[in-house]
């Protein structure tokens, strides 16, 4: 009996340490599947009045999807239904969990019969793809469908050759939340500058609340959020993507002086937080124990409908006068790869996406999304969000967020040295000078 | 006329005579029998396995282009220190586990073996965990951990307030928190392995054992835990073969955090291959890790063969 054991176990043992080396292969194999839908080849009988005489016809278009949350897949299912209403081909809605399509992506867009449109983000994490040459130039459908939007926005979706090579269509704001009753309770207002900042925490942790609460247990990610606006508010938002872009050093006195500052609000974070995810930090929030929390407007989906009318947000305190007010604005939005079997159509596809009446389906279900067609209607969008647009318009300029402006491998780094930092300001020089260590290994890979 | 033929293949089912007796459709189905889960084997474990062997020799992001370096992401490995400590979190992670678990289930298997009323009630808790799926128990746990959790909870009730601490983002005691949830919920399963060992042991040697008065600890010492060593080793095996792979559970509860502290090759192996989109260096880590649990298996084999041919 002992015998017939262990050799099953031995058998398992080694199925199972193979597995582990199958693993990574096994899922990156998979990618090629995820675009079944449209794998169905051409169909000679379709045509369709955009597609040019040379461009291949086919039966179907396929949208890969990563928005997988209920509400905003129902916004994205009924976008998908208006166009299969009103154009041909068919589009087929694939719907993949975030941290799939994310490990996915390279392999969607390299595959042999892309999707023809994705959910992505703006920024440098779509920039680098045009410069691998997987994206197909939009240019053309910038200058017919899109002429309208911001500048801003067209800088932020243009590649290193001039290229436009995204759709934005939606982006929200990264901001102080705080509740409006507590604020009056504490007899507090929202402080405009750094001094007036301290002031406000002071007085908050003095009537017994933690005056900031951040979640950074399982989103490490939300440090981010201080490190960005502090950074950009001492050394300037140009200052600020040079260095995620690996021009500057993280052991550089400016993002030295950049942490003395953050060293000034360790004393007023809710220490709660270190064990919690973004979510459950912002429980404290809402119960009143907390003060303040810097993230982005989503934030207000989790909590308590009763509270959200009560919750407003203030710009991040200004440090340094001279230092243009810059803000963050994670853009959302779509790119198509530079393999689709017929570019005229997924470019009518793209125009669609980004085009006025899909972009009203996507705001109205997602109401803390500010969208960014010129002629939306926004009667309906809330007061807050309305505030946020302003906001963002006042800004001087417009950054992203820590990944987004750089890669998900150096928010990796940034994760590791912001949470120790947390924990350990004291040693913050050895933080910084590891935190540049790993960032090199980053840009040399 | 039909009953001495069939008597007679009676007598060559002998295995020795199996050869000249089988039919050769009966061959066949061997054959086929063989080659159905070896062409299996072969697409899903061992050609992925030799695919990700490959790939750890190239720098790839996950695209299309993919360049050959060589040994070149094994030679990042001495100066990565995420690696160093994710080297000796999991080490202390497999000696901590594997130890732990074995104690804990056997001791467990000794004091439930009885057939008492209602012990059942005690065995099936303790097994129950193990119907989870570990990132059930890993949320469980999570809450248990909160600051203002249960755990701590206790501790000040019984006025050990020194010891409340947040347990997974507390550097120092992260790895271990979940490895007491681990252990939680893997108890069970060693523990009815060892009660199925102990039900196969031979009465009359326990009781002559007790008639020459040989009781209690070294009864169990002498007489009953000598029996239990084919348990062992499936026991250990199953132990170590486990701890390597954990990935879930500090997936679930630290994702390898706060800053690295809890981070296991497994967790890191993953973190570079899907978050840091570095395949080549993350395939590499995979490889690595096979090569461990390989040697595991190895040490496992070398160390168990001899013995099971002497008895």
């Amino acid at each position: 009996m002992a015998d017939v054991s262990r050799r099953r176990f031995l058998f398992n043992g080694a199925a199972g340490a193979a597995g582990v080396l199958a693993g990574g292969s096994l899922l990156a194999a998979c990618g090629s599947d995820g675009d079944g839908g449209s794998a169905s080849g051409t169909s000679p009988g379709v045509t369709s009045s955009a597609a040019s005489e040379s461009a291949p016809k086919v039966s179907s278009l396929t949208l890969q999807s990563l928005a997988s949350d209920p509400v905003p897949k129902e916004a994205m299912e009924e976008i998908v239904a208006l166009w299969n209403t009103q154009n041909e081909p068919t589009l087929v809605l694939n719907t993949v969990s975030t941290e799939i399509f994310r490990a996915q992506l390279p392999t969607y867009l390299s595959s042999a019969e892309p999707p023809d449109a994705l959910t992505w983000l703006a920024g440098s994490v779509a920039r680098d793809y045009a410069s691998d040459g997987l994206l197909l130039d939009l240019s053309d459908i910038w200058e017919s469908d899109f002429a309208g939007f911001s500048p801003a926005l067209k800088d932020l979706s243009t590649d290193a050759q001039g290229r436009q090579i995204f759709v934005p269509t939606n982006y929200y704001w990264i901001s102080c939340f705080y509740r409006k009753s507590k604020f009056e309770e504490w007899g507090v207002t929202p402080p405009e500058t750094w001094d007036e900042f301290m002031d406000v925490c002071e007085t908050i942790k003095s009537k017994g609340a933690d005056p900031i609460t951040m979640g950074t247990g399982t989103s490490a990610w939300v440090a981010s959020n201080w490190f960005d606006y502090l950074n950009m508010r001492v050394n300037g938002a140009e200052y600020h993507l040079d260095l995620l872009a690996g021009n500057r050093r993280f052991d550089d006195p400016e993002v030295r002086k950049t942490m003395s500052y953050f060293e000034e609000i360790l004393p007023y974070i809710d220490p709660n937080g270190r064990s919690f995810g973004w979510q459950e930090a912002a429980a404290p929030l809402a119960q009143g124990n907390a003060g303040i929390y810097l993230i982005g407007a989503f934030m207000t989906t989790v909590l308590p409908e009763d509270v959200v009318p009560d919750i407003d947000f203030f710009r991040v305190p200004i440090i340094d006068p001279a230092v243009p007010a810059a803000e963050e604005a994670p853009t959302d939005g779509y790119f198509v790869p530079s393999q689709v079997r017929s570019p005229a159509d997924a470019k009518r596809l793209a125009a669609f996406l980004g085009g006025k009446e899909a972009q009203q389906i996507w705001i109205a279900g997602n109401t803390s999304r500010v969208g960014t067609h010129p002629d939306l209607d926004t009667s309906t969008v809330p007061e807050m969000t309305k505030r946020g647009i302003e906001h963002l318009n006042n800004a001087a300029s417009l950054t992203q967020f820590f990944n987004r402006d750089s890669s998900d491998a150096l928010q990796v780094t940034a994760d590791a040295a912001l949470t120790r930092f947390l924990d350990e300001p004291g040693s913050v020089d050895s933080i910084l000078t590891e935190w540049q260590t790993a960032a090199e290994e980053v840009f040399k890979a | 006329m039909t009953a001495a033929p069939e008597t007679q293949p009676l007598a060559s089912v002998v295995p020795s005579d199996r050869r000249e007796w089988l039919p050769s459709r009966e061959y066949a189905i061997v054959l086929v029998l063989i080659a159905v889960p070896l062409l299996y084997e072969t697409f899903w474990v061992f050609w992925p396995a030799i695919n990700t062997a490959y790939i750890s020799l190239t720098d790839w992001g996950g695209g299309s282009s993919k360049s050959f370096v060589g040994l070149d992401n094994y030679r990042r490995m001495p100066d990565d220190p995420v690696l160093r400590e994710a080297l000796g979190n999991t080490a202390v992670w497999v000696l901590g586990y594997g130890v732990l678990i074995v104690l804990v289930g056997l001791a467990l298997a000794v004091v439930l073996q009885s057939q008492r009323r209602g012990i059942g009630l005690y065995r099936a808790a303790i097994y129950l965990p193990m119907v989870f799926s570990l990132v059930v128990t890993g949320l469980f746990w999570r809450v248990l951990y909160y600051p203002t959790g249960p755990v701590n909870a206790v501790l000040g009730a019984a006025g050990l307030e020194g010891l409340q601490r947040q347990w997974l983002a507390d550097p120092s005691t992260a790895l271990y928190a979940v490895m007491i949830a681990a252990i939680w919920r893997g108890v069970g399963y060693v523990m009815v392995l060892y009660l199925a060992g102990l039900k196969a042991t031979d009465p009359q040697l326990n009781e002559a054992a007790q008639l020459d008065g040989c009781t209690g600890w070294r009864a169990f010492r002498y007489v009953v835990f000598p029996q239990l060593k084919p348990v062992h080793t499936v026991v250990l095996a199953v132990a170590m073969i486990d701890s390597l792979r954990t990935f879930d559970i500090i997936f679930t509860m630290t994702q390898g955090g706060p800053y690295n502290r809890s981070e296991l090759l497994s967790s890191y192996t993953v973190q570079r291959m899907f978050t840091a989109l570095d395949y080549g260096y993350g395939s590499a880590l995979a490889v690595v890790m096979f090569l461990l649990t390989l040697g595991f298996i190895g040490l496992y084999l070398h160390r168990a063969e001899p013995k099971d041919v002497q008895s």
